[in-house]
């Protein structure tokens, strides 16, 4: 029975022009994150050759290369930025269409009309969103692996390709937070659009706000991979610095820069550490959907606005 | 047009909004991570300024006839406070503008307004008005909290030439945010159900105020290496210009990309209001203007581009229901 709700929700989903515009943009700006990061190495290269010459004709020392010994992953830096931005509304669409379709149109309660069990129903459409988000990631990893090969002129050493896999994997569990988090809103709310609107208040929440809080990052410091080092020596940042463990988005861009070699290096236990309250939110909502799912009146249609 | 049907649809427009509960808790969020950007930001610049204050103190003590000024801008304590306008701003008025016309659906009222001798125009101008007016509610809430606490917390109040340029930034907010209004409304309104044009709209969101301005940052080259790429390889401005002028075509590619975002636009214009970029330092009001003209041309088109299209998409909301769901 969970295999049968599953498969319904896959092929509702792929009649969903909504779902395939969002898909569509995520998968054009995997492609580009590759060729993004292509162009303005290249640039830097060339502003680097003639900052060189200049100085030089000045009779000054070369400064040195910001660019030397830049790891192949960096090029896909750009991902670590799209994933939380795309690939979470993405995710959070996917999981709002996955319940709020059944309540609107009235399939939940010819659903639970039959023998179908709650848990079946919960598990379904987990297991639905986790599999079109896993399907997702890996043509994406497809592309930047593409991406890599082209713009490298070489292929990948197997290291890096286990580093893009580790990465897409993180990201994986990063957008499955995000589906929950829709699946939670419409089981909480009567109206489709608050339903909605409520997940992207958390999602701001915790792309934006949460991100300024604990580090004080700007919000649109959050849009760019490289970000200037930000002074966190106030009072506010000793007492909310406490909270920067649980401010997931900052945990995922931290992991990725990491996996991706594009920040400072730490331990492999540190970087790992960093995915644990991922997967504890994770846990949490899980528990949360079923909870719901298990309560929730489905004889009650809600309103389509 | 009949002005005091248009006022009678406004006010209606702006009760019915603050009535909604997702409204008013998008508002809540605004204010408060405006207030804790600010609050932030004016911790820091009060140290800043005590210290300033001391050596002032200091050098007319000592009998120091040239003291520095101050390099201290109390307006650029904004800038988290525009960039939230910026981005939860949009979604503010997309959800205002879904509101507007989900609600008259649902309560067929639309179809009723549509059978009485109200033009589309009349519609359409009653509800943008109701909208601006809500808008303006918000960013003037918005923006006296963060004044407030630049005062409280940053030991410094505006002035009166601060104040210009504030409500020029108060100013383009309300254009900001009335064009993402239009946009949610005519999205809802060209939906058959009204949840599916809401997320139209949060998807050309995502385009025009995350992706586009993305994308022209990731290739600015002094982006690409933390506190800037010319001060790394230690390059004068004149230095940076110089080469900059090597690269024209992916310059001219870059701007281009950054030009097609309307949130760029305003983001530039608001920055330049609050001093957030050392390039304007010491520029009257006038040329400040003039230096931002292109910005101000966006600004004024994008809203009559829209308003044209929510006068539209009102004219074809059929003025009997039809026997279907709304």
């Amino acid at each position: 029975m969970i295999a049968t709700i599953a498969a319904h929700q896959m092929l509702s989903l792929r009649r969903q022009r909504i779902f395939l515009a969002v898909l569509a943009t995520l998968m054009a700006m995997t492609t580009l994150a590759g060729l993004i990061g292509w162009s303005s190495h290249q640039t830097i290269v060339r502003v680097y050759d003639e900052a060189v010459r200049m100085l030089g004709a000045q009779g000054k020392p070369a400064p040195p290369n910001p660019f030397v010994l830049k790891p192949t992953l960096s090029l896909l830096s750009n991902m670590a930025i799209y994933i939380p931005l795309i690939g979470a509304l993405l995710a959070l669409i996917l999981g709002h269409l996955s319940l709020a379709d059944d309540e609107s149109n009235g399939v939940g309660r010819l659903i639970f009309s039959r023998q179908v069990s709650r848990r079946s129903y919960f598990f379904g459409k987990v297991a639905a969103a986790a599999v079109v988000l896993a399907v997702i990631l890996l043509v994406s990893f497809l592309i930047s692996s593409v991406s890599l090969v082209l713009v490298n002129g070489a292929a990948p050493t197997v290291t890096d390709f286990l580093r893009l896999a580790v990465f897409y994997v993180v990201s994986w569990l990063y957008l499955m937070l995000f589906a929950l988090i829709g699946m939670v809103t419409v089981l909480l709310t009567r109206r489709r659009s608050l339903a909605l609107l409520a997940a992207l208040g958390v999602w701001l929440v915790l792309t934006f706000a949460m991100p300024q809080f604990t580090s004080g990052l700007r919000p649109t410091a959050s849009l760019n991979p490289i970000t200037d080092p930000v002074s966190t020596s106030q009072t506010f940042f000793k007492v909310t610095a406490k909270a920067r463990p649980f401010s997931v988005s900052e945990q995922y861009k931290e992991v990725s820069a990491r996996v991706l070699e594009t920040g400072a290096s730490e331990s492999t236990s540190a970087t790992v550490l960093r995915v644990v309250p991922i997967v504890v939110l994770l846990g949490v909502l899980m528990l949360m959907t079923a909870r719901l799912v298990r309560r929730h009146d489905y004889s009650r249609s809600s309103a389509d606005e | 047009m009949n002005r005091s049907r248009v006022i009678t649809i406004a006010r209606h427009e702006y009760r019915a909004a603050v009535r909604s509960r997702v409204l008013l808790a998008l508002v809540a969020i605004l204010v408060v991570v405006t207030a804790a950007s600010v609050y932030i930001a004016s911790v820091d610049y009060s140290s800043k300024l005590a210290d300033y204050q001391a050596y002032r103190a200091a050098a007319q003590a000592g009998g120091l006839k040239q003291i520095a000024p101050s390099p201290l801008r109390l307006l650029s304590l904004l800038r988290g406070a525009m960039e939230y306008i910026d981005i939860i701003g949009a979604i503010i008025g997309i959800t205002l503008g879904y509101l507007s016309v989900s609600r008259e659906r649902a309560n067929r009222t639309l179809a009723l307004l549509r059978s009485r001798p109200v033009s589309p125009g009349e519609l359409a101008a009653g509800s943008a008005l109701g909208a601006l007016a809500v808008i303006s509610t918000v960013i003037l809430a918005t923006m006296a909290v963060a004044v407030v606490c630049l005062g409280l917390v940053g030991h410094d109040w505006v002035s009166s030439a601060e104040i210009v340029k504030l409500l020029l930034a108060f100013a383009a907010s309300i254009i900001y945010m009335g064009v993402f209004y239009c946009l949610g409304a005519v999205m809802t309104a060209r939906s058959k159900v009204a949840a599916n044009g809401l997320m139209f709209a949060l998807g050309i969101w995502l385009v025009v105020v995350l992706i586009l301005p993305q994308i022209g940052d990731t290739l600015d080259a002094d982006n690409q290496v933390p506190g800037g790429l010319f001060s790394a390889l230690t390059l004068n401005k004149a230095q940076e210009t110089k080469i900059i002028t090597k690269f024209g075509t992916y310059e001219t590619v870059r701007r281009d990309i950054e030009e097609a975002s309307f949130a760029k636009h305003y983001e530039r214009f608001a920055f330049a209001m609050t001093d957030v970029q050392d390039k304007y330092q010491g520029l009257s009001l006038s040329e400040l203007l003039w230096k931002k003209h292109n910005d101000i041309a966006w600004m004024v088109i994008y809203p009559l581009v829209l308003g044209f299209a929510l006068v539209r998409s009102f004219r074809r909301q059929p003025a009997i229901t039809q026997g279907v769901n709304p």
